[in-house]
C-alpha cells in the first residue's frame, strides 16, 4: 500500500510517544535504537484495531511493519549477558524515527 | 466448604483457588451464553471444541522440524514461508480450528538456530504463542515472571531451565508483540545420524521449539526422566 520509509539495515529509534489508549509498542523499546532486519506486511495498526477498526472498511489504518533488532546492551543499562545478545520485535512505521547519526553502531 | 468431614484438614495449607474472575472471563461467558441462546452453537459444541482445542499438542511443530532436518528443500520452504509449509504436515495455519482464521495470530515464522545464534520466544504483552503448531502454551510461558525476565535477563532465565551458552553464541530473544507468531527450529543433535523422521520427531519436544531447551538423542518427553535414564 504505502511506500516504505525504511530499508533493511537502517538504524531507527522507537519514538518515546504518549499512549493514552492501547498500543503494542513496549515501554522498554521506547527511545531505544535498533536496526531494521526484516519487513513485515502492511497491517492495521493495533491502536485502531483496539477500537474495532479491524480493516479498511471499518476505518483501520494499514501501515508497513518492520522487525527491529536491538542489541541488549542498548536496551538495558547494566545488561548482564554478552554484547552480542539481541532482541527482536515488530514495530509499525509510525513508532519509528531515523536514528540520530551520532548513535553508535 | 463446610467442615463436615471428620478427617484432618490442618495438615496442609488450604489450596488457594482463584475466586477472582477477570473482566475477560466475564466477557467470554456473556458472549458464549448469548451465542448459545441465539442458537449459533450448543453447550456441547462448546465443550467438544474446548476439549479438542486443549488437546492440540506440539506434535505439529515436531513434524515440521524433523521434516526440515531430513529434507533440505522442505527446510528452505519452511524458512521462506512458514504458513504455506505447515500445510505439508496437515496444518492450515490460517484456519487451524476449522472455524475460520483467528483474529490475532496470522503470520508464522520459523527461527533457525545456528552454531552462533540461539533463538527463544516470549510475549511480554500477553501470551502470544504459535498454538496451531505447538498447542496450548505451558503455564510458565504465560507468567509475568517469564515474560518480564526473559527480555531483561535471558541468559539467567535460560540457565534456570538448565541451558547455558558461552560468549560465542548470540542469545536472540523474539518478543512477539504484533501479528507474527514464532517457533524455534533447533539444530539436529549429534547421535541421531540415520534416524527416521518419526524418531527425530520424538526428540523435538515443546521446550526445544520455545527455545528454553535443546533436543537430545536420549530425551523424548514421552515418559518420566527416570525411565529415560533407565533406558540409556
Amino acid at each position: 500500500m504505502s511506500a516504505r520509509k525504511y530499508a533493511i539495515g537502517d538504524r531507527v529509534t522507537v519514538r518515546d510517544a504518549t499512549t493514552l489508549f492501547h498500543t503494542r509498542t513496549q515501554a522498554f523499546t521506547r527511545g531505544r535504537t535498533g536496526t531494521i532486519v526484516e519487513f513485515r506486511p502492511d497491517w492495521v495498526i493495533p491502536e485502531d484495531e483496539a477500537w474495532g477498526r479491524d480493516d479498511a472498511e471499518r476505518g483501520g489504518r494499514y501501515e508497513p511493519f518492520y522487525v527491529v533488532r536491538f542489541r541488549q546492551v542498548d536496551l538495558w543499562p547494566n545488561y548482564t549477558g554478552f554484547d552480542i545478545d539481541t532482541l527482536e520485535t515488530e514495530a509499525s512505521e509510525r513508532w519509528l524515527q531515523p536514528a540520530d547519526p551520532e548513535t553508535k553502531e | 466448604m463446610s467442615q463436615t468431614r471428620d478427617h484432618d484438614h490442618d495438615a496442609h495449607a488450604p489450596i488457594q483457588g482463584s475466586d477472582q474472575v477477570s473482566e475477560f472471563e466475564i466477557l467470554e461467558k456473556a458472549v458464549r451464553e448469548l451465542a448459545i441462546e441465539k442458537g449459533l452453537f450448543s453447550e456441547e459444541d462448546h465443550r467438544r471444541f474446548s476439549e479438542w482445542a486443549e488437546s492440540i499438542g506440539p506434535s505439529g511443530g515436531s513434524k515440521l522440524v524433523a521434516k526440515a532436518w531430513t529434507d533440505p528443500d522442505f527446510k528452505a520452504r519452511l524458512l521462506a514461508d512458514g504458513t504455506e509449509a505447515c500445510k505439508e504436515v496437515g496444518i492450515d495455519w490460517l484456519d487451524p480450528t476449522g472455524t475460520g482464521p483467528p483474529s490475532d495470530y496470522t503470520y508464522f515464522y520459523v527461527l533457525q538456530n545456528t552454531p552462533t545464534v540461539h533463538n527463544v520466544i516470549v510475549c511480554t504483552l500477553c501470551s502470544c504463542y504459535p498454538r496451531p503448531v505447538l498447542g496450548m502454551s505451558p503455564d510458565w510461558y504465560r507468567t509475568p515472571n517469564y515474560r518480564r525476565r526473559l527480555v531483561r535477563w535471558p541468559r539467567e532465565v535460560l540457565a534456570e531451565f538448565g541451558l547455558h551458552f558461552g560468549p560465542d553464541v548470540e542469545v536472540r530473544v523474539h518478543d512477539s508483540n504484533q501479528k507474527s507468531r514464532f517457533m524455534v527450529m533447533p539444530m539436529r543433535p549429534e547421535g541421531t545420524e540415520g534416524w527416521t523422521e518419526e524418531q527425530l520427531e520424538a526428540i523435538v519436544t515443546r521446550d526445544t521449539m520455545i527455545g528454553v531447551a535443546l533436543p537430545q538423542a536420549d530425551w523424548t518427553a514421552s515418559g518420566p526422566p527416570s525411565a529415560a535414564k533407565a533406558n540409556a
